[in-house]
């Protein structure tokens, strides 16, 4: 590899048409500063966190150069980012929770019940939320695809359809399995299926990212009417209420689980982290965390894209 | 709420930030990236990464406070712009205010004549 490809490797990570008008440059100073030796790690942090910098700017979510319709598509685009996290914590959440009631004693099940519907209901809502958003792009998707454009898609999209039927087919011979199995062997009782259903949620996790990077990137090559591009944005930030409440479900159902049952929490999946009380199972602490990550993408999605809709500037 | 001031409205951030540095750089004629760091390093005594450098650099052309000189080399020069001019002086003028409160608060003397001429030169450059 020589000088100059070294350097150009260390630009990868920005974004194409960011490298177009200052790769050059960049290399040139890479070569005149460090010419043979070894680029320190201080100065590779510092590229990394400008070429992520310059990605989100390119994104639309940061920046004043962005248009109106820039930030809303961004702020909305962020908004399902986030969503996505919370798909995998509430898949993470419902499997851990599904026998709570069993657990827990009858006079004390207001409050767990309270937050566990709110978690249920808020995530009916932000699937449907979801698939009406997806159906109301279908007309532009259609008119984009028959414009000669599928090409830039269809990897993404080819990639994401053959994903999800190999999920349906593992989800259906697990669920198989499933059927014959007792309560006990289901849950840690047979190492084997644990194997099997760790490589599922594998399998799941990374289904979801890729429908989310298809998504994205249909999304922002689309060219959506002004009227289909703000009721996006409204149907985002219904999503983002949805996100709110399921957190706030969660955290009540936690809490007073930990109150009235903590041995429902100590005995079930995941628990036993070291350092931490027993009602801070594993299983549970990882949906927190990619429920908060997820809200916070949210948040910054929806204060991006809020401005614009409130000031009715979006312009074609 | 702090009130915005005329060097923050345009961008450039506080007195050691990136587009500030670069902005003083480029006053004094264009410069490639490598110069620029060179320059910013002796004067300032701080060492802008490469991205650091690069992005601010983006982001003062996307404000038209510098542009791109032409060059046959790969080391893209850069100038400062009449508007890029007009901000740094405005930097210049906020920063002289707030060290002459701070010298006269701390009875300190300052040099001022050289100062003087300076800014004078930049307000011109309107």
């Amino acid at each position: 590899m020589t000088r100059a490809d070294r350097f150009e490797r260390m630009i990868r990570w920005f974004p194409p048409r960011w490298k177009e008008r200052y790769g050059a440059g960049m290399v040139a100073l890479l070569e005149d500063t460090y010419g043979n030796e070894d680029v320190p790690r201080r100065a590779r942090f510092s590229m990394m966190r400008s070429a992520l910098i310059e990605r989100v700017r390119e994104f639309g979510l940061i920046g004043a150069g962005a248009g109106a319709n820039e930030r809303l598509r961004a702020g909305s685009l962020a908004i399902l980012c986030g969503w996505a996290c919370f798909m995998i914590a509430g898949a993470d959440f419902a499997k851990f929770s599904e026998h709570w009631s069993a657990s827990t004693p009858k006079q004390h099940h207001a409050l767990p019940k309270l937050g566990y519907m709110m978690v249920q209901d808020a995530g009916v809502i932000g699937v449907v939320v979801v698939l009406v958003a997806a159906s109301l792009t279908v007309p532009s998707f259609w008119r984009f695809a028959r414009g000669g454009n599928w090409s830039s898609v269809r990897r993404p999209l080819v990639l994401t359809t053959v994903a999800g039927i190999c999920l349906m087919a593992f989800t259906a011979g697990i669920a198989f399995w499933a059927y014959g199995l007792s309560n006990g062997d289901r849950n840690g009782g047979l190492w084997p299926y644990e194997v099997v259903f760790l490589l599922w949620c594998v399998a799941v996790v990374l289904t979801l990212v890729l429908a989310t990077g298809a998504a994205l990137n249909v999304t922002r090559q689309l060219d959506l009417a002004k009227r289909t591009l703000r009721t996006l944005s409204g149907l985002a930030l219904v999503l983002s209420a949805a996100m709110v409440a399921i957190v706030a479900g969660t955290a009540l159902w936690w809490a007073s689980e930990s109150i009235y049952a903590p041995h429902f929490l100590r005995d079930g999946i995941g628990s036993g982290v070291v350092n931490s009380s027993s009602t801070f199972p594993l299983s549970l602490v990882i949906a927190g965390f990619l429920m908060l990550l997820g809200l916070g993408i949210a948040v910054t999605g929806a204060a991006r894209l809020a401005p614009s809709l409130r000031r009715r500037e979006v312009s074609l | 709420m702090s009130k915005k001031t005329t060097s923050a409205r345009a961008g450039l951030g506080r007195n050691n930030e990136p587009p500030l540095l670069i902005l003083t750089s480029l006053a004094s004629g264009a410069k490639h990236g490598y110069a620029l760091t060179k320059d910013i390093e002796t004067f300032a005594g701080v060492s802008l990464g490469p991205g650091a450098l690069y992005g601010a650099i983006a982001r003062l052309e996307e404000r038209r406070l510098i542009e791109p000189t032409p060059s046959d080399d790969r080391r893209q020069p850069y100038c400062i712009t009449a508007s890029g001019r007009m901000a740094l002086a405005d930097a210049v003028r906020e920063m002289r205010a707030l060290s002459d409160v701070g010298a006269s608060r701390l009875g300190l003397r300052l040099s001022t004549r050289r100062t003087g001429r300076v800014i004078a030169n930049l307000g011109e450059a309107r």
